[in-house]
């Protein structure tokens, strides 16, 4: 009988659904990202005052603190500051010298982690928006002994200085002022503090105004302004306000870059420099490279970048006229080059990083105390593109008067943070994933081509298809060669099982699709799904201003090529192997030329509008006081293997199968309800509806729609009967519930839902769930014989846990025990809660933070399912819902197989002389 | 020596090497017998001619009596499967309906028995069957076949019980397609 062997299979499965152990670690693959780390964010630090091994730490675009192993490149701990990163946010990151605490300033709330494992020390906020914050480096007495204390400028209706004990986190002094004046930044000299603010001019300019204070009083010793009267249109041109350094300075430029003025902070003289032009092109760029720590010298660099070139020059500050000099410059170099600082006691060095050397200088004098070449940075890059350094940190290490080594941590314009030893590439991080906003897999066209000769073979009649695989094999004979060579070493890695599964060329199983990802600075990464250590290509896509977004989406039309649709251009394809952009194809609009005209829906100023052919089709307005929270079309690619279910006395309950459906969700803020809709999308009907009431519509709603089913999920407040908690709602629906009917429509072979409105029988069931999901997917393969998982993202506990559609089940018999026939197909009695198996989480141990969506995609095995997810980490493994029935895994032993077979020959050979003897002594000899 | 000495006998061996009695079909196919052996079948078979010589023969029953002899004798065949079969529905009930090598093995045999048995029903009455009673013999052969189509009613309840006859609704639902949508709809993300 089937359906017991089906369901004999179900239990097998479900008891067994643990991965193997070798596999756990093998197929999916985590990158643990931070987003792209700023320049001003970044640094070198020692979280253990007593020992030399120093961190790179970062407050990364992204709102995600993180310190990094210099050594492996590997996450040593990581604190998410934003649940919703804003491109460019304003965030500050300081560590006083000798300090295991690094102070952190995002938002409006300032805070302090342990340097060594991320622990919170203590957090702050303050009134309004923080626009600085710096460690106060001064002796002055009042100092605990412990952690340095943190001045933070806060901006909003009522700007203020605020010192912050740097220990318990509590309020030392403020200082408000009242006024029009806008704060910009504090900056903390060894015995004052000064606020700088922005004063508006009648005129609409601004005047830099310094004010200074005391550092132990807080109270205001000196006002002035810096800045003359039309000097500067705006605060972008200030390029620099320095802190802890034993001279702090602010620096700025004329709108032109063509002057550089320079006041150090506490006086009123303004230096001012010109800005020579080393090529046609204007400067662009300027920036100021100065040390952070008040024993260095006070010597800082000024870094200039044109579109072409960038060169620099090295300041001296003489502390006792208070005079500025220009010591020496560093030539021009055609690229961008990137500076850091780095410090050896109160030696100042500067590391020039370009794409092509690394070179050390001293701050003194201009000799170069260190050059290294630089191969390549080991990154990949878009065809033609040259990749070029953006921002750099950098660590010194001296041995008596010369460097010995150099390590930068380099951002490049690939997106990709790289640490380079010297000059050699160590590790990179491919930090730009972090911001993949949309994602997709792509067959590669080896394979795809692959696929349809199969399909052709499959589909063909049996000579031709015969006639075709003869062709094809003897075509492969070309191949034999090659083979031929690789054969022995592919023999001993079968049995040491190391074999990396072969390339993306060879990949009969699918498992090599590539990823493309689309990322907010308009870039596009490939990923192999097989091979996910390394990234395929990475590119420039879209040529982004700062501060401009776009919303792309990436899809694979067909395989081997990857399309991107943003609102500025409709369907650009770029071949998914190499990422060569494709011209000569024309985006095709791949619903024409159906039988009839299409249906296109979209969601339009807060109301659902079907069109057909320009012409209105439905319209679905939410009940007033509603507003539309997520649509989720059944997807266009959603192949079912078998219209009905086969109940446990072979009976069948038929589907109702109808790809023309959507889930809405709608949420009335006012009455705390959430709505969810089925809809026909054809004909606009609502095919099935449930409100909820007592929603949190704080809190996540998730839903997903796959085959006949749909789920969702949301957080019910607290009420008089229930307390608060987090439910999933599963939903069934069918033709009819009545066995082997196939509803009015009985088994026409089509329909038109215009005409004929079939309604579904509905049956849902409602579980109650540890924690909210903040996203839904579900498994796809091939031709959806296997049984699906649904996925779902638990943002609380960073993980992903695949819930076998069997557990959720809405057919779980309630308050009774299921029935024979109910057990043969794996239906268990109903229980409201829902408990997540450590078995489901699809990350083990790994923590997978901010994810914000999963895809999925069919291998070429039945079996086996892909699956990515990104956000700010990215995710992916294989998942085989119904275990890899069609593919031996990593635990067959194919030692022991072929050694068995070899034993047996072995026996025969020795054994059948013996044999042979015995029966001629048989025949001979009398007992 | 005048008179001549009749030769000495022959050594045993001789006499055993020249025997007659010819040599055994021998048990293992391709090595040959050594000479002289007798396989212990001819012997036996040897003293049971023997021993048969000493009873007196019994004397012929009529060919009336033989026909109902005949005639007794293939109504007791033609009856044995259905003797069969309470044991043969025992032995099914037992097995249970899971698909094992052990119950499909039983089903099999259960299959083949009857099958080959309505095959061989010629060569299974030729013995017994006479010009005299031949129209006698239809009606025991009509049992026969009777009886195994009832051990064969038996292997199909069993089959059915093991759910292998397609009789169901899910049996054909492979075969059954989903009806297509004449409409399409595309969601258009804004």
């Amino acid at each position: 009988m089937r359906v017991p062997w089906i369901a004999a299979t179900f239990f097998l499965a479900r008891s067994a659904l643990a991965v193997f152990a070798d596999e756990a670690w093998n197929v999916d693959y985590h990158y643990a990202l931070l987003g792209l780390p700023k320049q001003s964010t970044s640094f070198f630090h020692q979280p253990n005052p007593s020992s030399r091994a120093s961190l790179i730490y970062t407050l990364s675009e992204e709102g995600v603190l993180g310190a990094v192993n210099p050594r492996d490149g590997s996450v040593v701990w990581r604190q998410l500051l934003l649940s919703e990163a804003l491109a460019y946010n304003v965030s500050f990151l300081r560590a006083g010298e000798g300090q295991d605490t690094v102070i952190s300033g995002i938002g409006s709330q300032v805070a302090a982690w342990s340097a060594a494992d991320g622990r919170q020390a203590w957090i702050l906020d303050t009134a309004g928006p923080l626009q600085d914050v710096e460690i106060l480096e001064l002796s002055d007495g009042r100092e605990t002994a412990g952690a340095k204390d943190a001045i933070a400028l806060s901006g909003g209706e009522h700007p203020a200085v605020v010192r912050i004990d740097g220990t318990s986190g509590a309020i030392k002094w403020q200082y408000q002022w009242d006024g029009v004046d806008q704060p910009y930044q504090v900056s903390a000299s060894t015995t004052e503090v000064f606020a700088i603010l922005l004063h508006k001019t009648l005129l609409g300019y601004v005047k830099l105004k310094v004010v200074s204070l005391d550092p132990v009083t807080g109270r205001k010793t000196d006002e002035h302004v810096v800045s003359s009267e039309n000097e500067l249109a705006s605060a972008e041109t200030i390029v620099s306000v320095g802190a802890n350094s034993a001279s702090p300075i602010v620096a700025w430029t004329n709108s032109a870059h063509s002057v550089l003025k320079v006041n150090i902070l506490g006086t009123k003289e303004i230096s001012s420099f010109n800005i020579e032009a080393h090529d046609s092109h204007a400067v662009e760029r300027v920036e100021i490279h100065a040390p952070y720590h008040t024993n260095s010298l006070s010597h800082f660099l000024v870094h200039y970048e044109t579109a072409t070139s960038h060169w620099a020059d090295v300041f001296h500050i003489d502390l006792k006229n208070s005079k500025i000099e220009k010591a020496y410059s560093l030539p021009k170099m055609t690229g961008k080059g990137a500076f850091s600082t780095g410090t050896s006691d109160a030696n100042v060095f500067f590391t020039r990083v370009t794409r092509d050397q690394v070179m050390t200088v001293s701050s003194a004098s201009h000799g170069v105390l260190g050059r290294w070449a630089v191969a390549g940075f080991g990154v990949a890059a878009g065809p033609g593109e040259s990749v070029e350094p953006v921002h750099a940190v950098s660590e010194v290490s001296i041995k008596g008067t010369s460097v010995s080594a150099v390590r930068s941590a380099v951002l490049l314009s690939t997106g990709d943070w790289v640490l380079l030893r010297d000059g050699s590439p160590v590790w990179n991080r491919p930090e730009v994933l972090a911001s993949t906003v949309s994602a997709t897999f792509a067959i590669p066209a080896e394979v795809q081509e692959f696929v349809q000769q199969l399909e052709a073979e499959a589909h063909g009649n049996p000579i031709s298809a015969y006639i075709h695989r003869v062709t094809r094999h003897l075509q492969d004979l070309q191949k034999l060669p090659a083979i031929m060579a690789s054969l022995p070493q592919r023999i001993v890695q079968g049995f040491l099982g190391t074999s990396a599964d072969g390339g993306i060329a060879s990949d009969s199983f699918g498992f090599h699709q590539i990823i493309a990802c689309a990322t907010r600075d308009g870039r596009l990464v490939a990923l192999d799904a097989g091979n996910p250590d390394k990234v395929l290509w990475n590119q420039q896509v879209a040529d982004l201003q700062l501060g401009q977004t776009w919303q792309p989406s990436v899809s694979s039309p067909e395989g081997g090529i990857i399309e991107i649709n943003s609102k500025a251009s409709a369907g650009v394809r770029y071949n998914a192997s190499t990422g060569e952009q494709l011209f000569s194809i024309l985006p095709i609009d791949e619903t024409a030329g159906e039988v009839a005209l299409p249906v296109k829906y979209a969601i339009h100023k807060g109301e659902l509008d079907a069109t057909v052919d320009t012409k209105m089709a439905w319209h679905f307005t939410p009940m007033s006081g509603e507003r539309i929270v997520s649509l989720v079309p059944r997807p266009v690619n959603d192949p079912v293997a078998s219209i009905g279910k086969v109940l446990g006395d072979r009976r069948v309950l038929y589907k109702y199968l109808d790809p023309n459906l959507a889930l809405l969700v709608t949420a009335n803020d006012v009455t705390k309800a959430a709505t969810f809709y089925v809809l026909n999308t054809i004909s606009g009907a609502i095919l099935y509806s449930n409100v909820h009431s007592g929603v949190d519509l704080g809190s996540p709603i998730s839903s997903m729609l796959s085959e006949n089913w749909f789920a969702y999920s949301f957080t019910a407040e607290a009420s008089a009967n229930s307390p608060k908690g987090h439910q999933l709602v599963a939903g069934e629906l069918f033709e009819s519930l009545v066995a082997n009917d196939r509803g009015p429509l009985s088994a026409s072979a089509n329909y038109s839902s215009m005409q004929t409105g079939t309604e579904p029988f509905t049956l849902a069931q409602t579980y109650q769930i540890p924690e909210p999901i903040s996203h839904m997917a579900v498994t796809r393969t091939r031709q959806g014989i296997t049984s699906r998982q649904l996925l779902a993202v638990l943002a609380d506990s960073s993980a992903i846990v695949g819930i076998p559609y069997g557990v959720i089940d809405p057919r779980r018999p309630v308050s009774r025990d299921p029935t024979k026939d109910e057990q043969m197909e794996g239906l268990v009695r109903y229980s409201p809660v829902l408990d997540f198996d450590p078995k489901w989480y699809l990350n083990h141990q790994r923590e997978i933070v901010g994810i914000k969506d999963v895809v999925t995609s069919p291998a070429l095995l039945e079996s086996t399912s892909l699956v990515f997810a990104y956000g700010l980490d990215v995710f992916g493994t294989r998942l085989s819902p119904s275990f890899s029935f069609d593919v031996l895994g990593k635990d067959f032993n194919k030692f022991q197989m072929l050694a068995t077979v070899a034993a047996l020959a072995v026996a025969t050979f020795v054994v059948a002389p013996l044999v042979a003897r015995k029966q001629v002594n048989a025949r001979w000899q009398f007992a | 020596m005048a008179g001549q000495l009749p030769p000495p006998p022959p050594p045993q061996w001789v006499l055993d090497l020249t025997s007659t009695t010819t040599p055994s079909k021998p048990k293992s196919g391709s090595i040959p017998d050594p000479p002289g052996f007798t396989s212990t079948t001819a012997l036996t078979t040897k003293q049971s001619k023997s021993s048969s010589k000493a009873i007196t023969p019994r004397k012929q029953p009529s060919p009336d009596e033989m026909d109902t002899l005949k005639l007794k004798k293939a109504w007791e065949l033609a009856l044995a499967p259905a003797k069969q079969l309470p044991m043969n529905a025992i032995g099914m009930y037992m097995s249970g309906n899971s698909l094992q090598i052990f119950s499909i093995m039983m089903v099999f045999m259960l299959f083949k028995g009857p099958i080959t048995a309505v095959l061989n029903i010629q060569s299974t009455f030729q013995r017994l069957e006479t010009e005299t009673n031949r129209t006698q013999m239809l009606g025991v052969k009509a049992a026969f076949v009777g009886c195994n189509l009832l051990a064969l009613a038996l292997g199909l309840w069993k089959v059915n019980g093991m759910g292998l006859l397609p009789t169901t609704r899910s049996d054909w639902l492979a075969w059954e397609t989903a009806r297509e949508p004449l409409e399409r709809a595309y969601y258009v993300p804004s």
